[in-house]
């Protein structure tokens, strides 16, 4: 039999399954096909070379930060997010972490602060009450995980807007990034800073935040997926350097607009 | 039409970015010679409406999340004991039997509830519910449950 003309002549060697080893033990079924054609794809679009796992990772994210570019550019800051009847409100909400419930910390509201820093004319760190104090806004929208699924919450507190412009941030800056109490970073473009539906929220269904649900205070934006919200926010930074975020560190889509 | 020709592109772009966003399983059991009350604690418990629970699906805490059954009610025993009654087992919601599982032995899972403390083998040799020495929970009582995060 006559080898297909689109044989490559340059095959992986015997070697390549050494190398691979530990991520050929942790494939499974779903995965492999997932993968596969994510990465026949990949292959095609980049003429990347396989054998060489950082030329597939390098060309993986430059994939993934050309995707935030074209998500940040189709972003319309004036567009809402579909908004739903607080009957609707799912009570309590879904807890999600990197970690398992039980080793949620809660944060005491009563020492809590809120640090302000970077492109801002005023940094004094800002209590619970005096945030509470501010302006609030509430909104019933949906909350979609990467994972799949979804519910309808209802939130309340101050929009990030607000918050932004009594701190006196600079709103030209590129980011807005976040710090929390359970050790996950996370940040924002400035666009989606400024959406009417991006808020700091305090309370959930008309009560303050339960302690699993990031209180005293947690980002929530109905124009992004799930893991954008950090819980138990402790500091924000308006800032023009890129600061990523915890899943973004390990692959994920920086923008990860919905 | 913009957007939905970018939309389309991106798909096509697609880097399979989206595995299972947790770094641990979710539904835990509890510790070895843990009570399910001292379990359910350290989950958070949270309030709960009884009649928001009732036709919930159960599931099981692995990363299939294999349907167990259905809330079919929430009863209080004579120790005081919370249990949800499930329709349970049966094929494609038929031939099921109710059993009468702890609260504690139980955690939500956003919509969802899970049975965290027992496995399926264990649910089997539960006796089916019959309701005796127990009293329906009215659907507008707050009750507290314990939360777990998604196992897959």
């Amino acid at each position: 039999m006559t080898p297909s003309p689109f044989r490559p002549k340059d095959a992986p060697g015997p070697e390549v399954l050494e190398t691979h080893r530990p991520l050929i033990r942790s494939l499974e079924r779903r995965g492999l096909l997932r993968h596969g054609l994510s990465l026949g794809a990949l292959v095609m679009l980049t003429g990347c070379d396989v054998k060489q796992p950082e030329a597939v990772e390098s060309a993986l994210l430059a994939v993934s930060r050309f995707n935030d570019r074209v998500q940040a550019w189709l972003f319309d800051p004036n567009r809402l997010a579909p908004t739903y009847p607080a009957s609707r409100i799912l009570r309590p909400p879904k807890f999600n972490a990197y970690y398992d419930i039980t080793q949620v910390k809660p944060v005491d509201g009563q020492s809590w602060r809120l640090e302000v820093s970077g492109l801002v004319s005023d940094r004094h760190p800002w209590t619970l009450a005096q945030l509470q104090a501010l302006p609030q806004y509430s909104m019933v929208i949906k909350h979609i995980c990467v994972e799949g699924w979804s519910y309808i919450g209802g939130w309340s507190g101050v929009p990030l807007k607000t918050f932004l412009e009594r701190v006196g941030a600079d709103t030209r800056a590129k980011y807005v990034a976040f710090k929390t109490a359970d050790d996950y970073p996370s940040s924002i473009d400035m666009a989606t800073a400024l959406h009417p539906q991006t808020m700091l929220a305090l309370d959930y269904g008309g009560d303050p935040l339960a302690d699993p649900f990031g209180f005293p205070l947690r980002l929530r934006m109905a124009t992004k997926l799930g893991y954008k919200n950090p819980k138990w926010v402790t500091a924000i930074e308006v800032t023009n350097t890129y600061s990523g975020g915890y899943w973004e560190s390990r692959g994920f889509s920086w923008f990860a607009g919905i | 039409m913009r957007q939905l020709i970018l939309g389309l592109v991106l798909a096509g772009f697609a880097t399979g970015a989206a595995h299972g966003q947790s770094a641990t399983p979710g539904g835990m059991p509890p510790p070895t010679g843990m009570s399910l009350a001292q379990s359910a604690a350290m989950r958070f418990p949270q309030p709960v409406r009884v009649g928001d629970l009732l036709h919930r699906l159960v599931l099981r805490p692995v990363e299939a999340q294999t349907i167990l059954g259905r809330v079919h009610a929430v009863v209080r025993d004579t120790q005081g004991e919370i249990l949800i009654v499930i329709s349970y087992g049966g094929f494609m919601g038929f031939g099921g039997r109710p059993i009468a599982v702890p609260a504690d032995a139980m955690a939500l899972l956003g919509e969802d509830l899970e049975v965290v403390a027992f496995t399926p083998r264990q649910l089997t040799a539960f006796p089916s519910f019959t309701g005796h020495g127990t009293t329906v929970i009215p659907d507008d009582t707050t009750i507290k449950m314990g939360l777990a995060k998604p196992s897959h």
